[in-house]
This record gives structure tokens, sequence and C-alpha cells, in this order.
């Protein structure tokens, strides 16, 4: 058991490492697909919404156009609202004219500082449900959206959902840990088994750790050549080679 | 990206129209023997939904009874509720109804809207009281894609087949099975774009078997409001309007009739009675 603790360490560990040296791949996704999606579109605003728990909220990670920026990290309960009635019902809708919805404009201006005329909304549907909605603000072109519009915006929901599945596994450690230690060890206790997921996961976030500002400095020599890649490896090596002699040394005395 | 990848239930009642065109007319089947003079007196509609705002304006005092669905430990429990509609959709929906048949009794199921743990679950029990308390449409915006709720909605839409209560249920516009939206036995509405509450077509290879208007529709809205919306679960309740104007007409039809007096009925292009052709045929 201690073995597999040990290796699971070693893997968030690297897992860990692995992310911080991607940078945030999932807000990246996202990013992309709204910016694509406010371009399509012709649109004042696109924006994602991820549902997490306690408390349940639905909270804005991605914005894209003009009056975008006012959403990012804007968090509305899953029981209000469009984008609550999307998220709840996992049925897309767009409703134009907005504006004859007096509580609806105040809201709006109160928390992003802008309010739409019209709003599209559709749901990010996985096999696990709903994951999340798209929404769209404001078309240039026209005061309404189409059918059209709808089912495009349901192909761009699901390019979210995908890649909100495909980086989930590096997003969550601690889930995917939690999986692994059931599989391993079924007759563990959930007590004993959050003991070793946490183990196994501390420090993973810690922002001040001198470690991780290491990570952060070598994920900025991305795209040098081969050459300037050895040079960095070789100075790393004979660092490395120092700080295990100091620590031999450390435990000899 | 090509059409083909577009997850598009609507398709067929805007683009590919002509392929709506294998018709068979039932003969003396007319709107006007479907459903003319009728009101929708005499028929309760269940609307599933997130609440019905009993005093809006627009639902003209026709709301006979609100309940919701509470979970409690020992699974979901149907209580009263306030005369409340948590988001606007219930109320829209309500509106939709009472402009095909103005004199239908409006029942209020509420699932949404209230911090509902296992959503999937107090739909099922909203659609099980709607069963047993006398509702002969029922209109459904929301469906699941739980595959563990599969058999528990599969059991509840054959009751209501076979006890005749005509299940409406708005298509989920997503390249996944969803429940019970796809099930044959209701009756699944997508939404097509002609500014025209009667206009429906019937099409002839389902899963979604209706096409009613669902574009650019003026509806009702949360706190006495009004709005503009498009969208599957705004064309269901065309759909729920018209079934309720057929059952206050031909009560005790069973889905099945009511399916085949609707795809008489139905704008799909075509001669109107073919019959009649034949008849005159060298």
């Amino acid at each position: 058991m201690d073995a597999a603790i040990a290796a699971l360490v070693a893997a968030s560990r690297r897992s860990a490492v692995g992310r911080r040296l991607q940078g945030d791949v999932e807000t990246r996704l996202l990013q992309s697909i709204v910016d694509a999606t406010v371009r399509l579109f012709d649109a004042e605003a696109a924006s994602i919404a991820l549902f997490e728990p306690d408390p349940d909220r639905l909270e804005f990670r991605v914005a894209a156009g003009e009056q975008g920026a006012g959403a990012i990290g804007l968090s509305v309960p899953p029981t209000q609202g469009i984008v609550g009635f999307v998220y709840s019902t996992g049925q897309a809708l767009a409703l134009s004219d907005v504006a004859n919805d007096p509580r609806f404009n105040r809201d709006a201006a109160e928390q992003t500082g802008y309010v739409p005329r019209s709003i599209a909304a559709a749901p990010l549907l996985d096999e696990n449900g709903t994951q999340g909605v798209l929404q769209v603000l404001d078309k240039h072109s026209s005061a309404t959206f189409s059918l059209r519009d709808m089912e495009l915006l349901a192909v761009f929901a699901r390019q979210a959902t995908v890649a909100i599945a495909a980086t989930r596994v590096q997003r969550d450690t601690a889930r995917l840990l939690r999986g692994v230690l059931a599989d391993l060890a079924p007759d563990l206790t959930d007590e004993q088994a959050e003991a070793a997921v946490s183990a196994a996961t501390q420090g993973l976030d810690a922002e001040d750790e001198p470690f991780w500002s290491l990570v952060d400095q070598i994920a900025r020599l991305r795209g040098l050549s081969d050459r300037e890649t050895s040079l960095v490896s070789a100075i790393l090596e004979t660092v490395a080679a120092h700080a295990e002699r100091t620590q031999r040394g450390r435990i000899g005395r | 990206m090509t059409s083909s990848e577009l997850p598009a239930w609507s398709e067929p009642f805007t683009n590919r129209r002509r392929e709506l065109r294998r018709r068979l007319r039932v003969k003396g089947v007319t709107r006007d023997w479907a459903w003319g003079g009728a009101t929708g007196a005499g028929v309760r509609v269940g609307i599933i939904d997130s609440g019905l705002e009993n005093a809006h304006p627009r639902l003209r005092g026709r709301v006979a009874e609100n309940v919701t669905v509470e979970m409690t430990d020992d699974g979901p429990r149907v209580v009263p509720d306030d005369p409340i509609d948590m988001f606007g959709h219930g109320t829209a929906c309500g509106d939709i109804i009472l402009s095909l048949a103005p004199d239908v009794e409006l029942v209020s199921i509420r699932v949404l809207g209230a911090d509902l743990r296992g959503k999937g679950t107090a739909f099922a029990a909203g659609l099980e009281w709607a069963l047993e308390h006398d509702i002969q449409v029922c209109n459904l915006s929301l469906s699941s894609k739980s595959e563990s709720l599969y058999p528990v909605f599969h059991d509840l839409a054959d009751r209501a087949y076979f006890q005749s209560m005509a299940l409406i249920s708005a298509a989920n516009n997503v390249p996944a099975p969803s429940y019970p939206s796809l099930f044959s036995s209701v009756f699944s509405v997508a939404a097509h774009a002609e500014p025209d509450p009667w206009r429906i077509y019937y099409n002839p290879a389902p899963p979604v078997e209706f096409g009613a208007w669902g574009v650019d529709v003026p509806i009702a809205w949360k706190d006495g409001g009004s709005t503009v919306a498009t969208g599957n679960s705004f064309a269901a309740p065309h759909v729920a309007g018209l079934v309720a104007l057929i059952l206050s007409k031909h009560p005790g039809l069973s889905p099945f009739e009511v399916k085949a007096i609707l795809a008489s009925v139905a704008d799909n292009p075509g001669r109107r009675h073919p019959w009649r052709r034949r008849v005159s045929a060298p």
C-alpha cells in the first residue's frame, strides 16, 4: 500500500509539473472557443460559465468580445436567470428584446456593466449531465438569433464540452487519485482514502514554494533551440549533482 | 463545417421541407373537424417546468393548481407550491398554450428553480404525479440524459400512453439521446421559423415527429413581463395547445389517434386530398 501511495505521489507531482509547464490548457481551449464564437456570430460578447459546487454556482471562466470582459469571474446561482434555466433544463434558448424584463436589466447592469438586448445560450452537455453554459450576447447583424444560430451555438457548446472532458483529468488530480485508490484498496475507509489523497497532493498547488517558481522558469524556456536546451540541461545537471552531494553531506553529519 | 455535423432536429421543418412530402391524409379529417369551434374547455394541461406566475395577466386566471416536487430523505414528494415562476419559462409555455386553447385549465408542476438535487428524479416524480391527477396533456421542456433514469422514463411514458395522457416533449438539440423526448410514444417537437402558431409539420422520419413555431415567439415572462424567444421549448407548447383543442372536441382519444389527426391536418407540402385525384384519374 505504501509503495502504491509513493507511486501516486510521484504521479501527482509529475502531473502537477506538467500542468504548470503547459499553463491552464482548459482555460486556453475554452478561450479559443469563445473567441471563435464571438467572431463567427459577430457579437458583442460570448462567454462560458461552468458549474462549481459548494455553494452551487455557475462561474464565468472565459469571455470574449468588446462587452465580454465584465463577465469573467462572475458567479450566478443555477436557480436563476437565463443561464440558470439553460443549465437546469439542458435546453438551448434565445431571448431577444430582454429589455422588457426590468429585473434582468438591473441585475445584468449591476454585475457586468453591460445590458444586452438579446441573449442565446446553449448547455455544455456530456454523458455526466450539464457541465455549464455557453452564451452569446447581441449579434451586430440582427436583433434576434435564427435557428441556424442556435444550431451553430450547439456545435460550439459541444466543442467546449469536449475540451472540458479532455482536460478534466489534469485539473482534478485529487478526484483521479480517489478513483485509483478505490480500485487499489476497496476496503479503505473514506477517512483513510482522504488522508492518502491529501498526502499525495500536498503542496502541489502551493504558489510560493521555490520549487514551483523554478518550474515556472523552466516553462519560459519553451522555444529554445536544441543547442540552448542541452546547455541549460548541462547546467541543471551540475546544480542537481551539487544538491545531491550537499544533501548526502547533511545526512552524513 | 458541413450541415451534416449540425445536430439539427429543426432541419426537416426548415431547409428540407420537401422531404416531408410523403403523406397520408385521412379523408374527412380536416382542421375544422379536428378542432373547429373548440376552446380547450374541460382539458387539464400540466406544465412540468419552472412554475406558473398565476397573476400574470396573460395567464388570465386559468391556473387551477400549483405543485412542486420536494426532495426528502425518503425520496421525492409532491407538495402544494406558491403561484410563482422561478425563471419565466413555465409562464411562457402557459401563455402559448392559452393563445391556442384559451379555456384549458393549467396545472403547474414545478421541478425547476429551487435547489433540487437529482433533477431527473424530481422530474420523474412530477410526471408520475401528473399521471395520477387527471392531466390529459402534459408539456415537458426538459428531458434527461441519465442512463439510469432511462427505464424510469420508459415506464412513465408507457403509462402515459396507455392511460391516454399526451406527453408533449421539446426535442433537445444535442447529438445524444435524451428521455423521454426520443421515445416513440411521446409527441416530440422541434422549432420551425414561420411566425404562425397554427402551422405544424409532421416528420415521417422521426425521432422528432412534429415541427411548430419556435423562432422569435412573443411570450409572457417573469414578473408580469414579456419577451421574444427562440427554442424548441417554445415550439412544444404550440403542439400542446393543438392537442388540448383536439381533446376538448373529441374527449378520450388515445395519443396514437391524436398523432394521426395532427399528421393528417399538418402543413406538409403535397396535395391536400390525394384520393380525390385518384378517383378522377383515367
